[in-house]
């Protein structure tokens, strides 16, 4: 099977004035379909850059990087922004709602762009908040609230989920919902997910963990026997 | 450290501040050259009377013998009075088949300080013995005369030459008409010649007679008493008119027009710096919101309150100082060309501008003024936070549906960006106010000058078209019967239709309201002086009672069914009075006029057939013809030809529309900048969620449409709200114009409206456009990985 995304070489700096920032540098990887991928290293490792090049929130600075053999290095803000229209969904540490619509509206925001949406009713269903979609995000809980992030990222059913730090904010029983709302969108509509994360522990439910230090892939474990999210524990 | 945080916080949004000073400079810009323009053609007016010893007292007498001057000279109250001779004759100038008047006037070269004395600029003394000239200097200047030049004349129906000696300025003529009802001072048809007593007596055949006084008064001697000793004196010799200085065509016309532009720079300057407060205020208010946390930790670390507002307040006092400054300067530089202009109409010497510190100073003074105070206003909350307060977001949003997601059929039209868009509306209403007031304002600075346009050319034309139909008046130079002439003007080849006018000059009272107009006596069934009502129909000059303009009866107080005291000089008795009844009021907006049938203006007189010009319709190719015939003619004064005249008119009316298109400018920025400040206040409020839909994939576009339904929904309803506003800046704008020779009719024109439509849509679409690059611009990443 051919990986969805390929990155050879792919590195990004940041120029500050005089100074140059490595954030990322030389990392190669080939992720496919369906999988359950975990990112773990230290703060300011490039975890986060690596992500957004991946999801296409910021151009490469050198290096390549494929979705199904299409360039994303080449591609230029109206490309990165089709590709994240109909491919990514993004879910962050910050839920990033819009605090002037309501659950319900929230979500049609991603699902009206969307080229193959989930019905929004479904998504609600699936993340519990049926009974919620009137309520606007200052009536939610914090967990309520990634809830509704994630059930929006979802919503647009993009081939790739892409989360920084989605448990970051949230309580142990609330991120462990999180997280089986993630496993489940991976295993029923086979999609690629993609977590960052801090917590070792989440890594034992990934297909495989990526290692990241000073800007570089070390390496990658794969994991023969993912554990359920509910056995998750830290 | 805190410099550097407003320099960088200045940075950051340098657009939004730059468009605020903009707003202030415009403002500024009108102030200080408006008030510097006011204060040269007050300089050079007053100067320029002192020098000139101008009269305060002018009168018209059919002849007065010279000699009863140096008793009139004794009056109570008259400090110097002359005696003069002023006649209009026509010039003979080669390849010229136009009518050109002459005005000659008697001087007494032997005499020091003359009233109303020439400035001589070029040319030599008169001399009293020779048929010498001074002529004014826009005449000579039109008509490329040269000094010793000889031009030929024809005065008493006789041919006479005249030399030039010299060229200059009059305090009498410095707006030239020839008669109250012109519009423009036309120095291709209209000149002022000087010339010696002696001579101008021989010229005209007058004796030893003269028809014209002006007298100086001394000082605190009030001019109404004098007129009341003079009147008696002159009535025995045919007083026709006796008016003050306020009431001299010339002096009339540059006081109001001073006057206009008075209320212009008190008014206009401030609804500007209003619009740059507003922004000031809501930029302020936007920064302390967002910068909570900041203010929390300044006052944690021990920052006084008195600090912290420094802080807060130099950005004001930065943004009003270079608005200030800039402002001031464009606009003492703009008045070095504004002073030039109104050295083609004002014909004075000294009208020049020069660097004024006063104006610059008070202009940042303004400035500052409303910078501090709407910043101020705007960072006052972030004073009052307690640090631990402060450092705590604000209260959350709470959610709460809004009248209109209740009428369901619009809330389900809409898109979600429509909603976000509605709401936002209603969670900040001053914002959505200051929006709806900017470009209700703008709107209006829009339509207004466009208005006033159209209206002006279709009062001129109007004039020329519908009311005053005639080819050619022919205004005669005695008022009395005139018989033959008009049996002649009948029997010319090429003639269509011959009407009899009189314009009586007469004072209207009622009740203690008081007024000098001109009283016109057309035939019942005139053809060639239309009058029309509000609705544009004719209306017969009545054969019992009269019929006065609308501003007529405003200023005294008139309505219909009342009745009016009709003075006149040319009453066959002068000491009485008739009463006549008002049993029309019309719109009239060239001139102050009242209406009567002829014959019973004769009637009411006293009189027997007066008429003091005739109206002709005749085939346009007779014309010329008939002014040669008659120009020589003693019987006649003057031969207008209305489509000559029309033309000088149009030529002028095109000088004039630059004003306009510098006022549409104004008002384009002015949207501009409310429109692109209010969408980079919503960016940075908004740049979270702005960004998040950014990474789900919108297009920048669709991102901003958020931002754009919000301004294109208040701005629907805002240029709804700036027609009414229109109409009230018109209103406004009509009272402090409208004056005796032209009162400004208060109509909207359709055609003004829709430009103002679309020119405020296009300033706003072209805000959009610009704000939409910085949404490009913006950091995903950076925006999304901070807390909220
Ligand atoms: N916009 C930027 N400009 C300059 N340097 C940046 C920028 N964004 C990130 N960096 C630098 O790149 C490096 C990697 O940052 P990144 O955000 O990817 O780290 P991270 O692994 O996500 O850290 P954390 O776990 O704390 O979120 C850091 O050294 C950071 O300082
Ligand atoms: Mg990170």
């Amino acid at each position: 099977m051919a990986p969805i995304l390929v990155a050879k070489n792919l590195s990004k700096s940041y120029q500050m004035g005089e100074i140059r920032v490595d954030a990322l540098k030389d990392v190669d990887f080939e992720i496919y379909k369906g999988e359950f991928i975990v990112i773990l290293g230290p703060s300011g490792s490039g975890k986060s850059t690596l992500l957004n090049m991946i999801g296409g929130m910021d151009q490469v600075s050198a290096g390549e990087l494929y979705y199904k053999g299409n360039p994303l290095h080449t591609a230029d803000l109206k490309k990165l922004t089709l590709f994240r229209r109909h491919t990514v969904g993004f879910v962050f540490q910050f839920y990033n709602l819009m605090p002037n619509l309501n659950t319900y509206e929230n979500i049609s925001l991603a699902t009206e762009i969307a080229e193959d949406p989930l019905s929004i009713e479904t998504v609600l269903e699936e993340v519990g908040l049926s009974d919620r979609a009137q309520h606007f995000p200052s009536q939610l809980s914090g967990g309520q609230q990634q809830r509704v992030a994630l059930a929006r990222a979802i919503a647009k059913n993009p081939d790739i989920l892409l989360c920084d730090e989605p448990t970051g904010a949230l309580d142990f029983q609330t991120s462990i919902q999180v997280l089986k709302l993630l496993k489940r969108f991976c295993e029923n509509y086979e999609k690629t997910v993609i977590i960052i994360t801090h917590n070792a522990g989440i890594a034992k439910m990934a297909h495989r963990v990526f290692y990241i230090k000073d800007g570089q892939l070390t390496h990658i474990d794969h994991n023969e026997n993912p554990v359920p999210p509910e056995a998750v524990s830290w | 450290m805190l410099r550097k945080k407003v320099i960088r916080d200045l940075k950051e949004n340098k657009g939004a501040y730059i468009a605020c000073i903009t707003v202030i400079v415009l403002g500024l810009i009108i102030f200080t050259s408006f008030s510097m323009v006011i204060d040269n053609l007050h300089l050079a007016q007053t100067r320029f009377y002192n020098q000139q010893n101008f009269a305060d007292g002018f009168a018209e007498i059919q002849a007065i013998p010279y000699s009863e001057m140096d008793h009139l000279k004794k009056l109570k109250g008259i400090d110097n009075l002359q005696g003069r001779l002023v006649k209009d004759v026509k010039l003979v100038l080669k390849d010229q088949d136009k009518n050109i008047y002459l005005r000659l006037i008697s001087i007494d070269p032997t005499q020091e300080n003359n009233i109303n004395e020439m400035v001589l600029s070029q040319g030599i003394p008169l001399d009293r013995q020779e048929m010498n000239i001074w002529v004014d200097n826009k005449f000579f200047e039109t008509h490329q005369l040269k000094l010793a030049q000889e031009i030929e004349i024809i005065a008493s129906g006789k041919k006479k030459n005249l030399r030039i000696v010299g060229m200059g300025k009059s305090p009498e003529y410095i707006y030239a008409l020839r008669t109250a009802n012109d519009l423009f001072p036309t120095p291709e048809t209209f000149g002022i010649a000087w010339m010696p007593l002696e001579r101008m007596k021989t010229l005209l055949g007058t004796g030893e007679t003269v028809n014209n006084i002006v007298f100086t008064l001394k000082p605190n001697t009030d001019y109404k008493d004098v007129e009341e000793l003079l009147i008696p004196e002159l009535k025995p010799y045919g007083l026709k008119n006796i008016f003050a200085r306020k009431d001299q065509t010339s002096h009339l016309i540059l006081t109001q027009e001073i006057q206009g532009l008075e209320a212009m720079a008190r008014s206009v300057p401030l609804l500007f710096l209003a619009v740059a407060g507003m922004i000031l205020y809501i930029m302020l208010k936007r920064m302390v919101q967002q910068q909570r946390g900041q203010i929390g930790i300044l006052k944690a670390f021990g920052y006084t309150r008195r600090e912290i507002r420094r802080h807060y307040l130099s950005y004001a006092l930065i943004i009003g100082t270079i608005g200030g400054v800039i402002g001031g300067l464009l606009g003492i530089w703009l008045s070095f060309p504004f002073t030039t202009l109104y050295q083609i109409y004002f014909n004075m010497p000294g009208l020049n501008s020069q660097f004024s510190l006063k104006y610059f100073v008070m202009g940042i003074l303004l400035s500052l003024v409303f910078a501090i105070f709407a910043g101020y206003q705007g960072c006052k909350k972030a004073l009052t936070l307690q640090p631990a307060e402060a450092m705590r977001p604000p209260a959350p949003h709470r959610g709460k549906k809004i009248i209109l997601e209740k009428v369901s059929f619009f809330w389900q039209m809409l898109t979600v960006q429509g909603k976000m868009a509605i709401r936002n509306m209603t969670r900040n209403p001053g914002r959505s106010l200051f929006i709806l007031l900017g470009i209700a304002f703008t709107f209006s600075l829009l339509a207004l000058p466009w208005s006033m346009k159209d209206l002006s050319q279709q009062i001129i034309f109007d004039q020329f078209e519908k009311i005053e139909t005639y080819d050619v008046k022919v205004a005669l130079s005695h008022p009395l019967p005139q018989k033959k002439v008009i049996w002649e003007l009948n029997h010319f080849p090429g003639m269509k239709r011959v009407e009899t006018r009189a314009d009586i000059p007469v004072t209207l009272k009622h009740n203690w309201y008081k007024k000098d107009v001109v009283l016109i006596g057309l035939p019942q069934n005139s053809h060639l002086y239309n009058i029309l009502d509000e609705t544009g129909h004719k209306m017969a000059p009545p054969k019992n009672g009269i019929l006065i303009s609308g501003r007529l009866a405003k200023l005294l107080n008139m309505e219909v069914g009342h009745s009016i005291t009709v003075e006149s000089l040319m009453m066959k008795d002068p000491e009485t009075t008739s009463k006549v009844t008002v049993v029309g009021i019309i719109p009239q907006y060239l001139g102050l006029n009242a209406y009567m049938e002829i014959e019973a203006l004769n009637t009411l007189l006293g009189q027997k057939n007066i008429t003091t010009s005739i109206m002709l319709r005749m085939n346009e190719s007779d014309i010329p013809a008939l002014q040669k015939a008659y120009n020589q003619s003693s019987a006649i004064d003057a031969i207008d030809h209305q489509a000559s005249m029309l033309a000088q008119i149009k030529e002028l009316m095109a000088s004039t529309s630059a004003t306009i298109y510098i006022m549409l400018l104004f008002g384009i920025i002015t949207g501009f900048t409310v429109v692109y400040n209010s969408a980079i206040i919503t960016l940075s409020e908004r740049n979270r969620e702005l960004a998040s839909m950014m990474v789900m994939g919108m297009t920048p576009a669709e991102v901003l449409s958020v931002i754009t339904f919000e301004q294109w929904f208040i701005g629907f309803f805002a240029m709804i709200l700036g027609i009414p506003l229109t109409q009230l800046m018109l209103i406004g704008m009509a009272q402090s114009v409208s004056n005796d020779v032209y009162s400004m009719p208060t109509e909207m024109t359709a055609m003004s409206l829709l430009y103002a439509f679309l020119l405020t849509s296009g300033s706003i679409w072209l805000a959009q456009k610009i704000a939409a690059k910085k949404i490009k611009k913006l950091d995903l990443v950076e925006v999304l990985k901070s807390k909220e």
